[in-house]
């Protein structure tokens, strides 16, 4: 192909030169997720502590079990963020402005949804749940397609599709057992994942797994 | 400032140039929401006018179900005529990630409302707040990419009424639902439809002049 110019006046070597900037972006920005993979390994042990209180040892404060993990959680997030920010210098392009501007929305979100929930007692209710892995799955579809990572875009339907089970079962035992398994496995695995992928620099770009 | 080399090999003029091409990707993404502003007031009708049907005819079953066919319907002819006309949105990066967003809160809101229409769990509160949530989520994404400070405000109004939910009485959640889809859907898409028509005569006018 000859490096004649297109129709908007561009040269087949800034086309070039803008399609690696792009991928480039992409590649960055799932890094950025990789190197923030760890907070997923934290909520989903956040989760299964919190469970594994409360349904192990709940004459030790059981009912506490929830707002003291999650608090928990959140204050480990905080920390674990400021190490990062002093240990490293972030490069931070608009593709990772924008994957941070998703999951720090959803946080917020979600903040205001359990909190609510907890302190007026509605967490019981199974739309609760499934409204939880509906907005988790929407935060990953959205990174998702930010960042064209499939292996994201599944995480995305996993979540969903266990938000539509929960409706679909309508018992508290199925409410329960996927939770678990959303919460905490997938949530884990898809961290370790992100973290197990990250330190391979340069191995996201391009890559459509 | 000279136009002089910096140390990482980019001039003031490149600069200048990049920065004013984010803006203009920012203002271009703000114009294709506006494009779209139809499709709030389009949803926002819907949902009051399901809500007021329901109110003369509460022993029919299937209003709803009929008024998000019908939502879909005129969604999806809308879509066709804006194509039609070549007024579908652009294809800048920023345009790209707010339709993906909204793509995404629409299928994450099908796939939640769906199962728990047919599954009798609509009455549930949490459900309510859920669906206040995930559209505040967008709203903020949106807000967050477009730098959007009237978009922002719409996401924490929806968000305090995913609150306002738990906390007021169960009789008083259809006011709140109500408020919100008037003053959040109709009105946001009336103020983004009338932005748009603002855009479009000063353009003209520039061409005259």
């Amino acid at each position: 192909m000859a490096n004649f110019d297109a129709e908007d006046g561009a040269t087949r070597d800034e086309l070039v030169q803008r399609v690696a900037l792009m991928e480039a972006m992409i590649a960055e920005g799932r890094q950025y997720t990789g190197r923030n993979s760890w907070i997923f390994v934290l909520w989903g042990l956040v989760d299964l502590a919190a469970v594994a209180w409360q349904d192990y040892v709940p004459h030790f404060g059981g009912r506490w079990a929830w707002p003291i993990c999650l608090a928990a959680g959140v204050v480990l997030t905080f920390a674990g963020k400021m190490l990062q920010r002093s240990n490293q210098g972030y490069s931070r392009n608009e593709t990772c402005s924008r994957v941070m501007g998703v999951w720090g929305m959803m946080g917020l979100a979600m903040g205001i949804y359990v909190a609510s929930a907890m302190v007026t007692h509605f967490d019981w209710q199974y739309s609760y749940v499934a409204g939880l892995l509906m907005m988790l799955g929407m935060a990953h579809a959205i990174s998702a397609m930010f960042l064209r990572w499939r292996m994201q875009g599944l995480v995305a339907a996993v979540y969903w599709a266990g938000g539509v089970a929960i409706f679909v079962c309508n018992s508290g035992r199925a409410t329960r057992d996927v939770m678990l398994f959303e919460m905490c496995i997938v949530m884990i695995l898809f961290g370790l994942y992100a973290m197990w992928r990250e330190p391979k620099r340069g191995g996201f770009k391009g890559e459509q797994a | 400032m000279t136009n002089t080399e910096r140390e990482d090999g980019v001039t003031r003029d490149e600069l200048v140039q990049r920065v004013a091409l984010m803006e203009e990707m920012i203002a271009e993404g703000r114009r294709s929401t506006a494009r779209f502003g139809w499709s709030f007031v389009l949803w926002g009708l819907v949902t009051l006018i399901g809500i007021g049907w329901q109110y003369l005819q509460p022993h029919l079953h299937w209003i709803w179900p009929v008024a998000i066919a019908s939502g879909f319907l005129i969604q999806f002819i809308g879509i066709a005529i804006h194509r039609r006309r070549g007024r579908s949105c652009s294809n800048n990066m920023q345009s790209r990630s707010i339709a993906a967003v909204w793509r995404m809160t629409g299928i994450a809101i099908i796939l939640y409302a769906a199962p728990a229409i047919v599954t009798h769990t609509i009455h549930q509160i949490a459900y309510v707040a859920a669906i206040f949530i995930f559209l505040g989520l967008a709203h903020a994404i949106s807000a967050l990419i477009l730098r959007w400070r009237a978009q922002g405000v719409v996401a924490g109004l929806w968000w305090a009424g995913g609150i306002a939910t738990y906390f007021v009485p169960e009789n008083n959640v259809l006011t709140i639902y109500i408020a919100e889809m008037f003053f959040c859907m109709v009105l946001f898409g009336l103020y983004a439809m009338w932005l748009e028509r603002r855009r479009a005569a000063t353009a003209l006018e520039q061409h005259h002049a």
